[in-house]
């Protein structure tokens, strides 16, 4: 009975909050003079209008999915790694690095150790501040933002100098070789096999998370470190794990993006992935299914905006404001529903 | 005309009442010791006073004028200030910074720092308190930061002084020092509250006290009228019939020592938690550990099961030094630990019934293999577990948020007590709980001492620790101050003396 007045609540908070989104959505395409008509035709025929334009979102996903799922594993092991950006940067040159420089092998095991590169980095740039945190009890907040700047000017200074392309004055690396890329899934669209790393790096974290004593342990540590470390767990390393995997999902995400759409190292390959990450894993309730269906949910609301804006003239902003909204809304359910139930 | 007068004041947060029908009465020049162990709701009631709670109801009399009190500020403008246990200071500001904060001084914004400074000087060379008005806080040690403290409110005038725990943090010369301070202040005409659960410091510096327990008065009295025996009795609230013990088994006090400590002493900031503390605990015994809250008991059982390191002395289980082995392996080679704060130290709310009950287990078979868990022997672990300690529970993927005090206890007992481990540690196990919880508590510890496993029962129930242990030993300021075996002629006033660190 109990049970069933909460899914009750939760249902319709939920509700309330889309029926808000809705609203605010539609007050903003009223106020820019847009026919709202027009501007919500464009916005769900950018989504579901044609197999490429969903496959377009699926593409926008990809990263925000890889990105999202190491965030809710830092999360829920209580370790707020907000680096998610500069993690992915640091994948992203990882992977570049690995592309241009090793010798030459195989296809399949270049990519393989590609991405491993870029796994590796993510995580080696996550885990600095996850030992800091766990040795000296340095906020990872502030540690892993100044780390997203680093990281993103070590890229602005790599594609300048040792890692630029001398023959062209764009501060760029040099293209990888056209045959070092992710599969694609469905000629002729941009769709790579980098979605199917995230779909299964989602399986591997529930598995992770909810299957293993690592992950007992994890989730243990973040909920109640106290008595975790009163039964014997040990709290430093497990954030210390946390963090690693944390970056290298997000590094991941950076290698994706490199070997799957950009096939080069630049400044600005990620339209702040990294930060929407948090509000992925935040919708997602740091579950790694449901950060699958936010990604995908967020990277529709992206590219439905940017149709939007490209045919009725709705600036794309209205996302960033939709999804901000979003966030507050959730937080404050959350804030409600706990001070009613206590 | 009392200074200060309340009446029948209550206060509950949710289930728990803090205060029932307190009433307290100060006048004017006397020092009041409120006294009672920790959660007798001394704190609370004194934050009443001070603005800082509101009474769900009752009075307060000042000057036989009722008040309402709704906010520090006012407290403050009634002349009643505060110095909590946990000092108020902005670390980063200066003496005399500290000491006008929130005040607007002639000048404002523009203060005369200087003039302010030698008002500070003057109020401080009257009461003995010596102090640097232009020190910054953070560079000052603790027993100068109460001076501070107290200089703030006789800045503000306070006429009335409420001091919370003011000795805790103290060396005894700086304890001595206060008092001294104290009782100028009392010439002056001053009121002064202290809180206190220490016996020996209301009789060498209170002319009255005023004893709680559980959130109720138990007595109040002029200190010359109550010797200490009567306020330790009154303070713990042991009735003279009940504790009945059972004397029916066999202890093993010849055999080898289960557990040895051995000049265990652990610095705190200030002071000494533990002092060179000494003691053997036998298979099959029950050994209890009498003192009042906050003598080192919380940090000796942290010491035993490896979740704090001693600064020195030796930590001997079965023979074995473990000094330096972490919880987990101490657990593993059998001992086992009841936490007194369920919450913080024994349980993860947030986590289900069945991952509680393997919290420590969780790695090893049958509950997962190479690492991965199997989830079907845990819950059919917790369903057994259920059954047999009788576990109040929708089921076992319950969140352990949502059971009752008594069935979370169950919930650590459970877990701890699987591995039948040689010693157990069990600390305050009853408290907060019903009768009925209490009852299976007792029973099953009395079950581990007949089965071999040495326990040490920490309590601060004298009636739990008469009716449960083999031997008693007091702690008292991190020391053991006594160690008495337990039988029908057990002289209660000397463990109260010791509890007291009077003897």
């Amino acid at each position: 009975m109990r049970n069933q007045v909460k899914i009750l609540g939760e249902l319709g908070s939920m509700i309330l909050i889309a029926a808000i989104t809705a609203l605010v959505g539609t007050i903003l395409v009223l106020a820019v003079g847009a026919d709202t008509g027009k501007a919500f035709g464009a916005f769900f025929s950018g989504i579901l209008g044609s197999f490429y334009s969903f496959t377009e979102v699926l593409v926008r996903a990809t990263p925000l999915i890889l990105a999202g799922l190491g965030v809710a594993v830092a999360f829920q092991a209580r370790f707020f790694n907000i680096g998610a950006e500069g993690q992915l940067y640091m994948g992203a040159i990882g992977a570049t690095w690995a592309g241009l420089y090793l010798p030459a092998m195989p296809l399949y095991l270049h990519l393989g150790i590609a991405m491993m590169a870029g796994f590796l980095l993510g995580g080696i740039w996550a885990v600095i501040p996850g030992f800091l945190k766990s040795q000296y009890r340095i906020p990872e907040v502030i540690n892993t933002i100044m780390f997203n700047y680093i990281a993103i000017n070590i890229v602005g200074i790599l594609v300048r100098t040792v890692m630029a392309n001398k023959t062209s004055p764009l501060p760029m690396s040099p293209r990888l070789s056209d045959d070092l890329h992710l599969p694609f899934l469905a000629d002729p669209t941009r769709l790579h096999a980098g979605l199917l790393v995230a779909l299964v790096s989602a399986v591997l974290v529930y598995l992770f998370l909810y299957k293993t004593t690592w992950g007992f342990e994890l989730r243990a540590v973040g909920n109640n470190p106290r008595a975790s470390s009163c039964s014997g767990i040990s709290v430093k390393k497990t954030i210390v794990i946390s963090s690693l995997i944390s970056g290298g999902l997000a590094g991941l995400a950076g290698g994706s993006e490199i070997l799957g759409v950009h096939g080069r190292l630049m400044e600005g390959i990620s339209p702040e992935f990294g930060y929407i990450a948090i509000i992925v894993a935040l919708l997602g309730r740091n579950h790694p299914f449901g950060v699958v269906l936010a990604g995908v949910g967020i990277a529709a609301l992206q590219i439905g905006a940017t149709t939007m804006q490209r045919r009725a003239g709705v600036p794309a902003s209205i996302s960033l404001i939709i999804m901000g909204l979003l966030v507050v809304l959730i937080l404050g359910r959350q804030y409600w529903i706990k001070s009613r139930s206590t | 005309m009392p200074l200060l007068c309340m009446k029948q004041v209550c206060k509950s947060f949710g289930k728990v009442q803090a205060n029932q029908k307190v009433n307290l009465t100060v006048e004017r020049g006397e020092i009041h010791a409120l006294l009672g162990e920790n959660g007798a709701g001394k704190t609370t009631l004194m934050n009443i006073l001070y603005g800082i709670y509101q009474p769900d109801s009752g009075s307060i009399l000042m000057d036989d004028q009722p008040v309402s009190i709704s906010s520090p500020g006012e407290a403050i403008s009634l002349k009643i200030g505060m110095v909590h246990q946990h000092f108020m200071l902005v670390p980063t500001l200066s003496v005399s910074q500290n000491i006008t904060l929130g005040i607007k001084e002639r000048g404002y914004p523009f203060t005369d720092r200087k003039e302010v400074d030698r008002k500070i000087t003057r109020v401080s060379r009257e009461y003995g308190l010596d102090i640097d008005p232009t020190a910054i806080i953070e560079d000052l040690s603790v027993g100068v930061l109460q001076r501070v403290e107290i200089i703030k409110l006789l800045y503000h005038q306070a006429e009335l002084l409420i001091l919370d725990e003011p000795t805790a943090v103290l060396t005894p010369q700086e304890t001595e020092n206060l008092f001294a301070v104290l009782k100028r202040l009392k010439e002056d005409g001053r009121s002064i509250i202290i809180i206190t659960h220490r016996i020996a410091e209301v009789q060498s510096i209170a002319d009255r006290v005023t004893v709680l327990r559980d959130g109720a008065r138990v007595g109040c009295d002029n200190i010359g009228n109550v010797g200490e025996a009567r306020l330790s009795e009154m303070m713990i609230g042991r009735q003279l019939d009940t504790a009945v013990r059972e004397t029916s088994h066999q202890n093993r006090l010849n055999e080898a020592a289960v557990l040895s400590l051995e000049n265990v002493s652990l610095n705190g900031r200030n002071v000494n938690i533990l002092s060179k503390l000494t003691l053997e605990l036998k298979p099959g015994e029950i050994l209890g550990l009498a003192g009042v809250d906050g003598n080192g008991q919380k940090e000796l059982a942290e010491v035993i099961v490896g979740i704090r390191r001693p600064d020195s002395g030796k930590v001997l289980f079965e023979g074995n030094d473990v000094t330096i082995l972490g919880v987990r392996k101490r657990k593993r080679i059998g001992m086992a630990y009841v936490p007194d704060d369920r919450h913080h130290d024994g349980l993860i709310l947030d986590m289900d019934l069945s991952s509680n009950l393997i919290l420590n287990a969780h790695d090893q078979p049958p509950f997962a293999r190479f690492h991965f868990l199997n989830d079907q022997v845990r819950r059919r672990h917790a369903e057994q577990t259920i059954t047999d300690y009788q576990v109040k529970t929708p089921g076992v993927g319950t969140l352990v948020r949502y059971l009752s005090g008594g069935n979370q206890q169950k919930i650590i007992l459970a877990r701890e007590l699987d591995g039948i481990p040689k010693l157990i540690v069990a600390s305050q196990p009853t408290r907060g709980l019903d009768i009925g919880a209490e009852e299976f508590v007792n029973k099953l510890l009395l079950a581990q001492r007949d089965r071999g496993a040495g326990i040490l029962l920490i309590s601060a129930d004298l009636d739990q620790l008469i009716k449960l242990s083999d031997r008693i030993a007091v702690i008292f300021d991190g020391r053991i101050t006594g160690l008495l075996n337990n039988h029908a002629g057990i002289d209660l006033a000397e463990i109260g003396l010791k509890m007291a660190g009077v003897a």
